[in-house]
């Protein structure tokens, strides 16, 4: 009402003010009505998705629905005393209605204790995650057996919903710096493939601890520094380093390395081959003035394979190939030395509150590739989205052995 | 000995001319926006409420609610800000810090803080240096340009300077800008942002001054696009208190542990 009131008030001004664009504008805040919004403890989503998917299996396409409830609950209880839960359910559907699986994601479910202004203790199950670049963290060292649930390839709805590990979590902060500290026991060996069970202790089949120290030493220089071990290996140490090019430009720089040996070795029990090995992925963020974002990441895994052995290992045993790929999946490493990976964001494409999102993985070994493009349209409270992913590559590739060769998926999520 | 006397009489009425002209010699361009600055930002750290309420063609297109929370640098007298989403739903809770040029933003559903460039917009209309606080007179050197009426944001006439603010270093988010002060009192009136290349990006007014922290300080900005009039951002203020931060909450690694109370 108000707002008619106020496009009447336009209409009628008189042909001075009506003349003059900014007064014009003045009007229209005159009235301009706001709603109170208060902060919230409690943050709920649902979302509603549909499928098809060709599986390289012949003519016949795989359908598949998708009910998703996300909950994150982050409450200050007491002065100093903060409890966080995070988790999400996903009930799928796949070609018939009455035949469905639901995957539970404890994501977060902790206490935390801030002690001082400085000092804050956290305990229970934690996403604890580091790294700058956006396709591959060397140096996210609790990535390993969190993903349960794949809704989406899209690197950044990956780190959203993946499994915390049960950790002791200390951080200590200073005027432009901080440390932490923590302790993550191991709690189980093997993964518990029960849908609906908490998890916990899923993402704890090692015992591991990690030190993560970072200081400002100058405007624009904010180094991170990483050291993450387990009982079984020697020490691996990061390094997380961004820094402004230019106004529009941001460069990112990301490094893991320390003896290790090599994921092939690991996943097939054979001779220790361990040695120093370095893990990196770098790269820039460009920004235009209409808000199309670009991000080229080149990334490198020394623990993973040559060229000409990543050839031997497809013409190989399958068995060994298939438990290579598993050891990597679950450890959202790369298969083979080198890759390189594009994205980009356009918020408010066209038209306003329409944004494009778009992907590429390419694998500089099998020259396979991941293409992924979404379109999001935001209303008020809704998101509707529209997904299309594309592998491609040779039969036993990166990419192109991926059960899921073509994906359309339509979504709607209601943020409550 | 006569000469001398005369000569010192004449030297100390000269010194006490030149220091009464000083006492009473209007202020500076650059104390003037100092003291404009002071009007819009008060001298301690402080939170606040910023809506931001965005118009296309006469048509409400957005909103967004951000919760403000301003301290002052010690080393350079610029505020650092850090700037929590309240709304919309889907974006509540991410966070922004910005310290210089130094922008971090923050989403805690994949707990990752990530550096952007100052190109990068997080809202509509408004850049990131609008959101924060912002102390002109650090960034910019003001020349009086001229002494003038100008019709105000309540359509009033305001006798006002209009100063020429120049930018200093080039990591600021506008190259110069025009910014008209009332005479009487520093009220900040209206200001023009240009590009380097002198194009209008954007024209504010600050408005409905109230009672805030001590002064009267303006609760709104209308800003009006500089190639599209018909595209308004309103940005209300409200809920001002004076609120200390430490320093080290300050930073990139204090962002995953901001939850006021």
């Amino acid at each position: 009402m108000t707002r008619i009131f106020s496009l009447l008030l336009l209409l009628c001004a008189s042909p001075i003010w009506a003349a003059d664009a900014e007064s014009e504008a003045l009007l229209l805040a005159d009235y301009a009505v706001e709603k109170i919004e208060r902060t919230r403890d409690l943050r709920l989503f649902l979302e509603a998705a549909t499928a098809i998917s060709d599986q390289g299996l012949g003519p016949r396409a795989l359908h598949t629905q998708r009910l998703s409830l996300n909950l994150d609950y982050d409450k200050v209880f007491y002065p100093g005393w903060r409890a966080v839960l995070s988790d999400r359910i996903d009930i799928n559907w796949q070609d018939n209605l009455s035949h469905h699986t639901s995957i539970n994601t404890l994501k977060e479910a902790y206490v935390s204790w801030q002690v001082g202004a400085n000092q804050i203790v956290d305990l229970g199950s934690i996403n604890a995650r580091n790294g700058v670049a956006t396709g591959y963290n060397p140096t996210d060292f609790f990535r390993s057996n969190t993903i349960r649930s794949v809704v989406s390839v899209d690197p950044i709805n990956l780190k959203k919903n993946r499994l915390g590990s049960v950790m002791l979590r200390g951080q200590t902060l200073w005027a432009g710096g901080s440390m932490t500290a923590l302790y993550s026991p191991k709690l189980s060996t093997q993964s518990q493939s029960d849908a609906l069970i908490t998890n916990t202790g899923t993402a704890n089949k090692n015992n591991r601890w990690l030190v993560a120290a970072s200081h400002t030493f100058f405007e624009n220089f904010n180094p991170q520094f990483l050291v993450f071990s387990t009982p079984k290996e020697m020490p691996q140490f990061g390094l997380n380093l961004t820094g402004l090019i230019n106004d529009a430009t941001v460069g990112f720089f990301e490094w893991s390395g320390g003896r290790s040996p090599s994921v092939l070795s690991q996943a097939l029990n054979t001779e220790d081959d361990s040695r120093f090995r370095n893990k990196l992925a770098t790269g820039i963020t460009y920004t235009t003035e209409n808000k199309l974002t670009l991000t080229c990441e080149y990334e490198y895994n020394g623990s993973g394979l040559e060229s000409a052995a990543w050839d031997a290992l497809q013409q190989g045993s399958p068995l060994a190939y298939w438990r290579y790929r598993q050891a990597i999946q679950h450890a959202q490493d790369l298969p083979t030395k080198q890759a390189v990976f594009f994205y980009g964001i356009w918020q408010d494409a066209l038209i306003k509150h329409l944004d494009f999102t778009a992907m590429v993985r390419t694998n500089l070994a099998d020259h396979s590739r991941m293409q992924w493009i979404e379109m999001r349209y935001h209303a008020d409270h809704i998101d509707f989205s529209l997904q299309w992913q594309l592998n491609s590559g040779n039969a036993g590739s990166d990419f192109g052995a991926l059960a899921t060769k073509r994906n359309v998926q339509a979504q709607i999520t209601y943020y409550f | 000995m006569m000469i001398q006397t005369r000569r010192s009489t004449i030297t100390a009425i000269l010194l006490i001319g030149i220091g009464a002209a000083q006492a009473f010699a209007t202020p500076t361009a650059q104390e003037i926006l100092a003291a404009a600055d002071a009007v819009r930002n008060p001298d301690f750290s402080f939170g606040l409420t910023s809506t931001l309420i965005e118009y296309k063609n006469s048509k409400q297109t957005d909103t967004s609610t951000l919760a403000v929370y301003s301290k002052a640098d010690t080393s350079n007298g610029q505020f650092r800000s850090l700037i929590r989403f309240i709304a919309p739903a889907r974006d509540a809770n991410k966070l922004m810090l910005k310290s210089g040029n130094d922008l971090w933003f923050y989403d805690p559903s994949n707990k990752a803080s990530i550096r952007i460039s100052p190109q990068q917009r997080l809202l509509g209309q408004a850049a990131n240096g609008d959101i924060v606080t912002v102390n002109l007179a650090k960034d910019y050197q003001a020349k009086l340009a001229a002494e003038e009426d100008t019709q105000d944001g309540e359509r009033q006439t305001r006798h006002c300077f209009k100063l020429a603010l120049t930018a200093n270093t080039a990591d600021v988010t506008y190259h110069h800008i025009d910014m008209w002060i009332d005479t009487s009192n520093n009220r900040p009136i209206k200001a023009r942002f240009y590009t380097e290349s002198g194009r209008l990006l954007k024209t504010a007014y600050y408005r409905r001054y109230q009672q805030q922290l001590g002064t009267e300080r303006p609760t709104e900005t209308v800003i009006i696009d500089g190639l599209d009039p018909s595209w308004v951002t309103v940005m209300r203020f409200s809920n001002y208190v004076k609120r200390d931060v430490p320093d080290s909450w300050l930073q990139r690694d204090y962002l995953a542990r901001f939850k006021p109370e």
